[in-house]
């Protein structure tokens, strides 16, 4: 008889006596949906937080600030700066011949959520004539674009949910007056929950007599060392040069970091108490059943293809609870709408997540049912046999 | 206790399912254990805070700072008693990675924080060595620092008047954390960063930390201040630290405390799956036995009694290795979190103890009531005929 049909026929018996081991074997179904609802849900927070950092701008799009700067406020570009920075070769040009880079200042406006009165900040942007291009998602929802040159600002989709007065019609209080919110925009990512307003306007406001950063779209993919080796080899500058994308691993890397140990810290706690609960299930199923192995191996059944068996049934009952895991997982959160302080993103169980669930399913399986196995498959038949 | 040999015995009659309990039962409540640790920080963060004290701070470009002056004119407002300042030095260790935020302030500050472990002495010493610093214990452990070592801070944002951008200070004092600084602090000589300044740079300070006379007018001052500063060229955003610490301020906005409950909720119910079926399963396994104590005469009273000392064992001992595991984590998990990344330490209060004491016990009932119903149904004669 070849191992795996007679894997296949134990395996079936095992399956076949389970309703009789029922309430013994939810305990690893439970175990499990507890694990990978709570892993789950708290990666959906996180990881979707994650991505809506990472998916802000397009990859010939680049970030040039102040050497060493950790956060956009701190940057801080003059004018003549900023000028030489966008007069470098290399920069991909709009149709009139200017080059498609812009300056970018950005404040926090302090307000509050508008679910708790909790104290916010929203980010106000200012935005130039290229703002659009260097914005690809960029289109007008309601309302207009602010004028150049007024005291009018645009608000991002998502910011009147989010925030307290941030919808078309609300003014936002700036140094020099109530700014209007003439209009909202969509861009699809982080910058939803933002506002914008004209650059030299809003500077005259704040009185910032600087720019935090330049932003500019490369006339090829592949220019960035050569524009960044320009940059950098210019005196009157000192600057750090990277693609927009990588800026923003760089400012989210350390809450990236904190938010694996929390989610990860946590699920490995529980899928330790899961696996002992698993463990445990597994050697009673051994012991409830072992006249029947022993039968089984008397009449010629391998001892490997009983420890299989054993191994399956785990990771069956495992699988099944880390689907009920998922499923609660996705449907109270894959894509609800939230936001960490003034960020918004959109909370996703996506693939990858569920892939891995279900390999952590696996695994505690495998750890839990293996030594189960090794003793139900090398327990003397003899002895088994003539146990009461 | 007369029963105890005899449960003593029915839990080492099998030992592996004893000691796997107990394993899974500890883990659920380490989770408990930093969960609601965790919740007990925050809470007692907010409980905390000083309803009297506040600080102002620029509304719209944290980064530069607010004059000196308007510092004194705070000082003169009605109302306010003590009052200090600080600016910061934000900038990494060695590597970009490591970031660091040192708080440089004058010796006011031990007058406006008493509560904070920097005492009027240490504050002195700082005074008269001008490039010493008092750091808090954490600060000290992060970069392995005792008193009379250096630490060199290189800070681009912050330039010396000369141009460098490395600061190197000499540790004068370690004093304990407090609650409200989470990361922990490091604070310096404020007079001696203004002189390091370049001359443009001098006379700014990041926050204006003061006292309030009478803390129910505290709201009313933050208002008036902010008002008095609103059309200057330096807009302040006043708060009073009861409401920078509420706890719905935390974690941008998110609801830690139904968060914690919510995953330590999750942890429990796993266990009580597991813990149910060991001790139904030991019940049913001894049913005979409980025929032969009930024919001795052993009233209801008894036997539920040894069926919850049972089940109440592994939960409290479980509960008891969890909550040790959870303060020893919790005492070391600030080692594992990015520097500059503040998780507040889960602080295991009495409180937390009895939470974890009072689910031990409802764990134990829970898993305990469905054998002891059937064991009260119990025929005797059944019972006794009845085999393993």
């Amino acid at each position: 008889m070849n191992t795996i049909r007679q894997i296949w026929i134990v395996t079936a018996l095992n399956f076949r006596s389970l309703p009789q081991r029922l309430w013994q074997s939810l305990v690893i179904v439970v175990g499990m949906a507890c694990v990978i609802g709570v892993l789950l849900s708290m990666l959906s927070m996180t990881e979707g937080l994650h991505s809506a950092y990472l998916n802000t701008g397009d990859p010939r799009a680049i970030f040039v600030i102040s050497a060493g700067a950790q956060w956009e406020a701190q940057g801080s570009l003059s004018r003549d700066m900023a000028r030489v920075i966008m007069d470098t070769p290399g920069i991909a040009k709009a149709a009139d011949g200017s080059a498609i880079a812009e300056p970018g200042v950005e404040v926090g406006v302090p307000t509050e959520l508008a679910k708790n009165g909790a104290m916010a900040w929203i980010v106000l942007r200012g935005m130039g004539p290229k703002g659009r291009m260097l914005l690809p998602g960029f289109h007008l929802v309601e309302g207009r674009m602010f004028r150049p040159g007024s005291h009018e600002l645009i608000a991002g989709i998502r910011a009147k949910d989010r925030f307290t007065d941030a919808g078309v019609g609300d003014k936002v209080i700036l140094p020099d007056g109530a700014w209007p919110i003439v209009g909202a925009y969509a861009t699809g990512d982080l910058r939803d929950g933002e506002l914008f307003g004209d650059t030299e306007t809003l500077m005259l406001s704040i009185r910032h007599k600087t720019y935090n950063s330049v932003t500019l779209r490369l006339a090829q993919p592949g220019g960035l060392a050569a524009f960044r080796r320009a940059l950098k080899s210019n005196p009157a500058l000192n600057v750090d040069v990277m693609t927009l994308h990588d800026w923003n691993v760089k400012r989210s890397a350390d809450f990236d970091r904190f938010c694996r140990i929390v989610v990860y810290g946590v699920g490995v706690l529980l899928a330790i108490g899961a696996l002992f609960g698993c463990f445990n299930t597994m050697y009673s199923a051994v012991a409830a059943r072992r006249r029947e192995i022993a039968t089984l191996r008397a009449l010629g059944y391998g001892g490997f293809a009983v420890g299989v068996s054993v191994v399956l049934e785990a990771g069956a009952l495992s699988l099944a609870g880390a689907a009920i895991g998922v499923a609660f997982a996705w449907s109270r959160y894959d894509g609800v709408i939230d936001g960490f302080g003034g960020d918004i993103f959109r909370m996703t169980v996506s693939p990858a997540m569920i892939g891995m669930a279900l390999f952590w399913a696996v695994a505690v399986a495998i750890l839990g049912g293996f030594l189960p196995a090794i003793r139900a498959a090398r327990r003397p038949v003899i002895q088994a046999l003539r146990a009461t | 206790m007369k029963f105890l040999p005899l449960v003593w015995a029915a839990l080492t009659r099998k030992p592996a399912r004893a000691v796997l309990t107990l394993l899974a039962v500890t883990m659920a409540f380490t989770v408990f254990g930093l969960m609601i640790g965790l919740s007990a920080t925050i809470d007692g963060v907010a409980e905390q805070a000083r309803g009297d004290r506040m600080f102002s701070v620029p509304r719209f470009s944290y980064d530069d700072g607010l004059p000196i002056a308007v510092a004194r004119r705070i000082a003169d407002t009605p109302g306010v008693k003590l009052i200090a300042f600080q600016s910061y030095i934000p900038g990494y260790v060695q590597n970009e990675k490591n970031h660091i935020y040192l708080s440089m302030g004058h010796a006011d500050m031990a007058r406006v924080f008493p509560d904070w472990h920097a005492t009027p002495t240490m504050w002195d010493l700082v005074e008269h060595e001008r490039t010493g610093i008092i750091m808090s214990r954490l600060q000290a452990e992060r970069w392995h620092k005792k008193v009379g070592d250096t630490l060199t801070v290189i800070s681009p944002q912050l330039k010396r008047a000369d141009g460098a951008t490395s600061w190197t200070f000499k540790v004068l004092a370690i004093c304990d954390d407090v609650l409200l600084a989470p990361d922990g602090f490091i604070f310096g000589n404020y007079d001696y960063l203004d002189k390091s300044l370049p001359l443009a740079k001098q006379g700014r300070v990041n926050e204006v930390d003061y006292v309030a006379a009478d803390p129910a007018r505290a709201d009313a001052i933050a208002q008036v201040i902010d008002r008095a500063f609103a059309n200057s060229a330096s807009p302040t955003q006043t708060i009073t630290e009861k409401r920078a610490y509420a706890v719905s301020n935390n974690f941008g906005g998110m609801d830690v405390d139904v968060l914690t409950h919510e995953i330590a909720l999750a942890g429990l119910a796993m266990i009580l799956f597991l813990t149910a079926n060991v001790i139904a399963q030991s019940v049913r396994e001894r049913f005979a036995e409980f025929g032969t104590l009930r024919a001795l005469g052993f009233g209801d009273p008894s036997v539920i009694a040894m069926v919850v000392l049972e089940a109440a064992i592994p939960c409290l001992a479980g509960a008891g290795l969890g909550m040790a595991l959870a303060a020893f984590l919790a005492h070391h998990i600030q080692a594992i979190m990015p520097p500059g990344f503040g998780l507040p330490r889960p602080t295991i209060t009495a409180a937390v103890y009895g939470g974890a004491l009072g689910s031990a016990f409802l764990l134990a009932f829970a898993s305990a009531a469905l054998p002891t119903v059937r064991l009260m149904r119990m025929d005797i004669a059944t019972a006794l005929s009845e085999r393993e």
